[in-house]
């Protein structure tokens, strides 16, 4: 048996994968924790150089090496770009298992398997969570440039991502972003003829095609997923955030407007319309809600979260929008201020005790809707209006207890208080393994934790469910526009989750 | 062996999964007689080697040693053709699999030559990379524990394999359609040579058809299957 195609052979980039073990790599610290296993930084002893290295974990044996890792790893072997994460290698640890006779018992993957990845500092998530952060237009439009590049990149090779969030788009200290955790990724073919499965993609994110039920999709569904980010880094806060699928579609419809044959045609032969078809007409809001955004920033997003995933932007037309070629032109990534490395799990242990002391505080403050807020970007001067936006005045946010130079990185931690309401109601099994934060295959819940504000809950502004009220301030005075303001962020143990969402610069 | 006559026997096989197509997919045959065929030449040179040097061991060593793992102390009793029937059978993987499956195989020998596919390591090769390529290509595909009762090894003896595959094709299990495509007519082309002419179904594909996510319920019967 002997036919390769032209190319084929012989092709071999580096040394094996796998022909090496865990120990060319001296463990500095644990940097993530779940139910998938852990997440190391690390230095390769001969060459210092730093990264991850996530532990695939083994130890379901009627499964066998876990589907989610194989898809990652065959994903990321063929695609290289430097808006995508980059798995170096795979490395191995006979581990310490002998037989009866004392000889290694033949096993040599015992000791575990782990894939290697560059290091990255933080995620867009952890980052824009950070006590005192706020983004500059320059740079949303650089972070949003790098995410459409790389998305672009993933889909003219056929690849779709099926998970983008913030959480798995990873920023390093010189700026660059790189898409991460390709566990659910999946190739596609241009027809679109294959029948996919609709139980993709982190709830606030996903697309309403997939949440009617849709299983022949596209490149779109990762579109809608940047559209919701992007509006998130202008908003400052997620803008759909649902709790389980219903509540999630009529989000969308609240703000996107309902979907008729008119605006989507085709959508009534989509499995589930007819059951969550709205009883009432909504329109469409996007362009009065987000009325303050910037021109371009509004066109583009209007064409990110279009309904008719056929009507919505390309990855590769978005870098073509305007938004992207008018002043403040996107910054130089290496131009992006550095921020201090940290990571969700070092900081754990202080922030339970800080949780704990935040509930106290919390029963006393009854009925205090949670919000997840976070400072709008730095407006340019003369340009737009300003960007004063919403939302209530929250003092205290049980979910994201203030700590001393704040988390950048999920790792795979839920971050919302344990028991909330699930933000993952009906994600795919990810077989119980998986990464930390963007390192990759983490099983569900990862990224933030439950959502907040369900449309039950008295709203701020006693405005019942939306999320977009435009009126009460929701950070302190002179905050938002402080380029580089006074150090409200500097008081970071301070409690006062105002202060948390501070951004600056 | 098999044959193309075996096929109309087929239609009276009871399918536990009832929207299964009764037939047996052509691509079982077609890749049965071509690893028949294989093997059968392997198992030649691998005697005239041992006996050359004058010792087995010597000569299983030289001739298998990345595939060592994969070798069993004797040949099972079940053919080829059945026991690639076995696998269709009851785990009801797509026919693609098979295709992929043969694929990873190929690889494996180019990528390490001093292997050969013998009829001692034939039937572990087998089930290991089917069940890669149905993990790969599946909506709906049965766990490691099911593939362990189907392929008569144990589910720690598949797990290793399974990992041993991995590494052995360096983790390179993607299939393009255009590779999907050049072995089908490779296949083809082998039973076109030996007097016969058949098509394989090409339900597939490209990592194309592959996958979805919640194939994690493995242990419910597929739903899915890609025949023709």
């Amino acid at each position: 048996m002997a036919i390769a195609a032209p190319g084929q052979l012989n092709l071999n980039e580096s040394p094996s994968w796998g022909s090496r073990s865990v120990d060319c790599f001296e463990k500095l610290e644990q940097i993530g924790e779940g139910t998938y296993g852990q997440v190391y930084m690390a230095r390769e002893i001969k060459t210092g150089e730093i990264v991850a290295l996530k532990k695939i974990r083994m130890d379901n044996e009627r499964e066998g090496f876990p589907i989610t890792a194989i898809r990652e790893i065959k994903i990321l072997k063929k695609l290289h770009h430097e808006n995508v994460i980059n798995l170096k290698e795979i490395v191995t640890s006979p581990g310490p298992e002998k037989d009866e006779q004392g000889r290694p018992d033949g096993n040599k993957y015992k000791g575990g398997i782990y894939m290697v990845f560059e290091y990255m500092d933080h995620d867009l998530t952890g980052l824009a969570d950070r006590p005192g952060m706020r983004f500059s237009v320059a740079q949303i439009k650089c972070y949003m440039k790098q995410l459409l590049t790389g998305l672009h990149y993933c889909h003219v090779n056929q690849v779709l991502h099926r998970d983008i969030k913030g959480s798995n788009l990873l920023i390093d200290n010189e700026g660059n972003l790189k898409l991460a955790d390709f566990g659910l990724a999946r190739s596609f073919s241009n027809d679109h003829n294959a029948n996919l499965t609709n139980r993709v993609i982190t709830l606030w994110y996903r697309p309403p095609e997939l949440l009617l039920g849709a299983t022949k999709y596209g490149p779109a569904v990762d579109l809608w997923s940047v559209g919701c980010i992007f509006a998130e880094l202008l908003h400052g806060k997620p803008i759909f955030p649902g709790k389980d699928e219903p509540e999630q579609l009529n989000k969308i419809f609240e703000l996107c407007g309902a979907p008729d044959e008119v605006n989507w045609p085709g959508v009534s032969k989509i499995p589930w319309y007819n059951n969550f078809k709205p009883t009432r007409p909504m329109k469409r809001r996007l362009r009065e809600v987000f009325r303050h955004f910037d021109r371009h920033a509004l066109e583009l997003l209007e064409r990110m979260l279009a309904l008719d995933p056929s009507q919505r932007i390309s990855a590769k037309d978005a870098l073509d929008a305007e938004y992207f070629w008018t002043d403040p032109l996107p910054c130089d990534p290496k131009s992006l201020p550095k921020y201090e490395s940290s990571h969700e799990f070092q900081t754990k242990k202080k922030r339970q005790q800080q949780r704990q002391h935040e509930d106290a505080a919390k029963r006393q403050k009854l009925q205090h809707p949670q919000q997840h807020t976070r400072v709008p970007p730095v407006q340019q001067s003369g340009k737009g209006h300003p960007q004063m936006r919403p939302g209530p005045t929250q003092p205290m946010h049980g979910s994201h207890p203030p700590v001393a130079a704040g988390p950048s990185h999920h790792y795979g931690k839920p971050r919302g208080p344990p028991g909330g309401p699930g933000r993952y109601p009906n994600q795919p099994n990810r077989g119980g393994q998986g990464g930390g934060g963007g390192y990759g295959s983490g099983p569900y819940p990862q990224g933030r934790g439950p959502p907040y504000g369900s449309s039950s809950m008295p709203g701020p502004r006693g405005g019942g469910s939306s999320n977009y009220g435009v009126g009460a301030p929701n950070y302190p005075q002179g905050a938002p526009y402080g380029g580089s303001g006074p150090g409200r962020g500097s008081n970071m143990m301070g409690g006062n989750r105002n202060q948390q969402y501070g951004w600056q610069q | 062996m098999l044959a193309a006559g075996e096929l109309p026997d087929n239609h009276n096989r009871q399918f536990e999964p009832s929207n299964f197509e009764p037939t047996t997919p052509r691509v079982l045959t077609i890749l049965s007689f071509v690893l028949e065929r294989i093997v059968a030449r392997n198992d030649q040179l691998a005697d005239g080697l041992s006996q050359q040097v004058n010792g087995v061991s010597y000569g299983s060593a030289r001739l298998g040693k990345s595939l060592n793992v994969f070798h069993g102390v004797r040949a099972p009793n079940i053919s080829i053709p059945n026991y690639l029937e076995r696998i269709y059978k009851y785990t009801n993987c797509s026919p693609s699999c098979f295709v992929v499956g043969f694929v990873y195989i190929d690889r494996l020998v180019h990528k390490h030559p001093d292997s050969l596919v013998v009829s001692l390591n034939v039937h572990r090769l087998l089930v290991t990379s089917i069940m890669v390529a149905s993990k790969m290509l599946d909506d709906e595909h049965y766990n490691n524990a099911f593939y362990a009762k189907v392929g008569g090894v144990s589910n720690a003896e598949l797990n290793r394999l399974e990992i041993e595959l991995l590494f052995l094709l360096d983790f390179g299990i993607m299939v393009t359609s255009r590779v999907f495509e050049s072995y089908c007519l490779h296949l083809e082309k082998e039973m076109l040579l030996a007097g016969t002419n058949q098509r394989i179904e090409r339900a597939l594909v490209d990592d194309v058809t592959e996958i979805s996510v919640d194939d994690t319920q493995t242990s419910s019967p597929p739903q899915v299957a890609v025949v023709d």
